[in-house]
């Protein structure tokens, strides 16, 4: 199912996101930055051929970004154009707090998605705050939302969750059990070739090759910012673009940039590199 | 097959083994082999993993068992040795604390001379006046310092906001709401400002035989921090670590003393920093977040082993917020960080400053904010 996606599964990611959608129960991915967490959801709402809704995470992350909010101009004009109408205040409030009137924020579009189940890729959730991750859970374990002027909206059909982290921060152990988890590694040379192979279809098989070993090659370097399968495919990209069709030094420390994104990375690589 | 008896044996064992499996995981899992094809090791093995553990770290622990669970009867398991969980373990107490901190009562240090240290340069004024050299009244000032510095931390803005009376800017719900009262009419304005951040602080004070003259004025430092802000966990170490939260939670200095000499028993000549900092690691560190300062009081003096000391640092590191480590010989001018224990801590700190008077401790305030 996934490989119709462009995306190359191992046995490890199909089985979790089997169960994940067997068991109904979010799947949390962990991993190193670029190893394709993130690509697994679109992958998989494309070959689900449902919509992919996605809230990126990051510090100080509320319920009115992550779920509801009212559209405050709206409802101030909506009362101004009002103003001279003999409805009664409470006529006038069912009106400016109903549906025509409510932000759906990436979690109650989610719920409410009325089609099919959609996919719900929750991003770095790591980056998030205590406080959101406990607010996540309640959401996660029964899909419904309490919006107070409204009632409860309970999910039409309950989303396919992903979630991912680069554990730049460790999760709540509520959260975690409260997922089937999976973790994604560096791929090995052979499946990182295939990747490239498959993302980049007009790279030539000899320089695919010769890119990823030199990728793999700099994942034990030591390096403080590691590249990722995401970089090997930018740089495989800008390869195809310079027409190069070999891999020698000249055009190797044109393009470092692609996938070395630190200074004194840069050096270490070109030290460890020319004595290789 | 596999038999729910079994699974539910397999479970147990994980649990012994500190992964964090409950009854709950355990009907999922029993689920899952209702799903896959039971017959398929590699299938069973990955979809069980993917229930039963938490976190990449299970995987060696989860892999090891459900090997042998897999070629042996799984009931062989459980009847292993009870396994001591790793965090919870208890260290022996070792004993001497009690005698250290009678030593230490304030009119002894009153009327003490000056004491040649390699702390710092003989200065006039109070402030690069050495920490050896403090009476008793000055210590006063030591506590007024930490309850400054614990304010400014509180005060600190976060990214949430909250509901307040008065405020720069306009919580536009509440307003709405408000005006409802008046037709519509926004005549009433709500406000909203920055919730204050949530730092924590943990200290961890060395108070072995080589600190003596220094731990005395830190720990009443680090007592002032632990009261007047909620969210301050303190321990010391010589040899080993003992937790002083409860026992600094006290009104007055003094008392909070007698409670820490009759209740902790610890206390040694040497330092074992590594050890020290690894049991914190084992017992504490999952109460370490981004939002935790975690400053380190010692002058680096390790008698264990190094490696040890770089290995705790960089999980904390890992973990922590930011990782301040204080030493009070940084005071002297010609104190340079050569000891082995200083040299393997130095790439995983944050922050390396002086400790050894009450300027040095006034410079730390901004770094403590976050």
């Amino acid at each position: 199912m996934l490989a119709q996606q462009v995306y190359i599964a191992d046995a490890a990611i199909a089985t979790a996101v089997y169960l994940s959608m067997a068991l109904g129960k979010p799947l949390l991915i962990e991993g190193p930055a670029g190893v394709g967490k993130t690509e697994i959801a679109k992958a998989l709402a494309n070959a689900l051929g449902t919509k992919l809704i996605r809230l990126q995470c990051y510090e100080g992350l509320d319920a009115t970004t992550a779920l509801y909010e009212w559209n405050y101009p709206k409802q101030l004009l909506h009362l101004k154009l009002e103003e001279s109408s003999s409805a009664s205040e409470a006529e006038k409030e069912a009106v400016i707090f109903g549906e025509a009137f409510l932000l759906k924020r990436p979690l109650l579009q989610a719920i409410t998605e009325r089609e099919r189940a959609p996919v719900l890729l929750i991003d770095e959730i790591d980056r998030s705050d205590e406080e959101f991750e406990a607010f996540l859970l309640e959401v996660l374990s029964d899909f419904q939302v309490t919006i107070p002027e409204i009632g409860t909206i309970k999910a039409t059909h309950k989303p396919h969750v992903v979630l991912t982290s680069n554990r730049s921060r460790d999760l709540s152990d509520a959260l975690r059990r409260r997922c089937l988890y999976h973790w994604i590694d560096y791929p090995s040379l052979d499946k990182e070739i295939e990747i490239v192979r498959a993302k980049v279809p007009a790279i030539d098989d000899v320089l695919s090759q010769r890119l990823t070993e030199v990728i793999q090659s700099t994942r034990t370097m030591g390096l403080s910012k590691i590249p990722g399968v995401a970089e090997t495919l930018d740089w495989a990209n800008a390869l195809v673009a310079l027409r190069a069709t070999e891999l020698n030094d000249e055009v190797i420390s044109e393009t470092t940039g692609c996938f070395l994104k630190d200074e004194t990375d840069v050096a270490t690589f070109k030290e460890q590199f020319a004595a290789d | 097959m596999i038999e729910i008896k079994d699974l539910v044996l397999f479970c147990r064992a994980l649990r012994e083994h500190g992964l964090s499996v409950t009854p709950a995981e355990v009907v999922v899992a029993t689920t899952v082999l209702q799903v896959i094809d039971t017959s398929d090791r590699d299938e069973v093995f990955l979809s069980l993993r993917s229930v039963l553990t938490t976190s990449v770290d299970d995987f060696p622990t989860f892999e090891e068992l459900f090997d042998k669970f897999w070629s042996a009867s799984p009931r062989k398991l459980v009847e292993r040795e009870p396994v001591v969980s790793t965090r919870r373990r208890n260290v022996a107490p070792p004993r001497g604390l009690a005698f250290f901190l009678e030593n230490w009562s304030p009119s002894q240090v009153t009327d003490s001379k000056p004491i040649n240290v390699p702390g710092a340069d003989s200065a006039e004024s109070r402030a690069h006046k050495d920490f050896s050299e403090f009476s008793h009244k000055e210590l006063e000032e030591i506590s007024r310092l930490a309850r400054r510095i614990v304010r400014r931390i509180a005060r600190q803005p976060s990214r949430r906001w909250q509901p307040t009376r008065r405020g720069h800017r306009v919580n536009l719900r509440r307003s709405l709401r408000l005006s409802l009262k008046t037709g519509g009419e926004l005549i009433d304005l709500a406000y909203k400002r920055r919730r204050p951040k949530r730092t924590k602080l943990v200290v961890i004070c060395d108070v072995s035989g080589s600190m003596d003259m220094y731990s005395r004025l830190l720990l009443q430092f680090v007592y002032g921090l632990q009261n007047s802000f909620a969210k301050v966990e303190s321990f010391v170490f010589a040899t080993a670590l003992s937790r002083i939260t409860g026992e600094l939670k006290n009104k007055t200095y003094q008392r909070a003393l007698d409670r820490l000499s009759s209740s902790v028993e610890g206390w040694s000549g040497g330092t074992r920093i590594g050890a020290s900092l690894a049991t914190f690691n084992d017992q504490w560190l999952r109460r370490i977040d981004k939002r935790t300062v975690v400053i380190v009081l010692s002058d680096g003096w390790d008698t264990g082993e190094s490696e040890q000391l770089a290995a705790a640092l960089s999980l904390l590191k890992a973990r922590a917020g930011r990782l301040i480590w204080l030493n009070p010989l940084l005071g002297s001018s010609t104190y340079q960080p050569l000891t082995r224990g200083m040299q393997a801590a130095l790439p995983f700190i944050n922050v390396f400053a002086p400790a050894h008077d009450l300027a040095s401790l006034r410079a730390l305030e901004p770094h403590l904010v976050l």
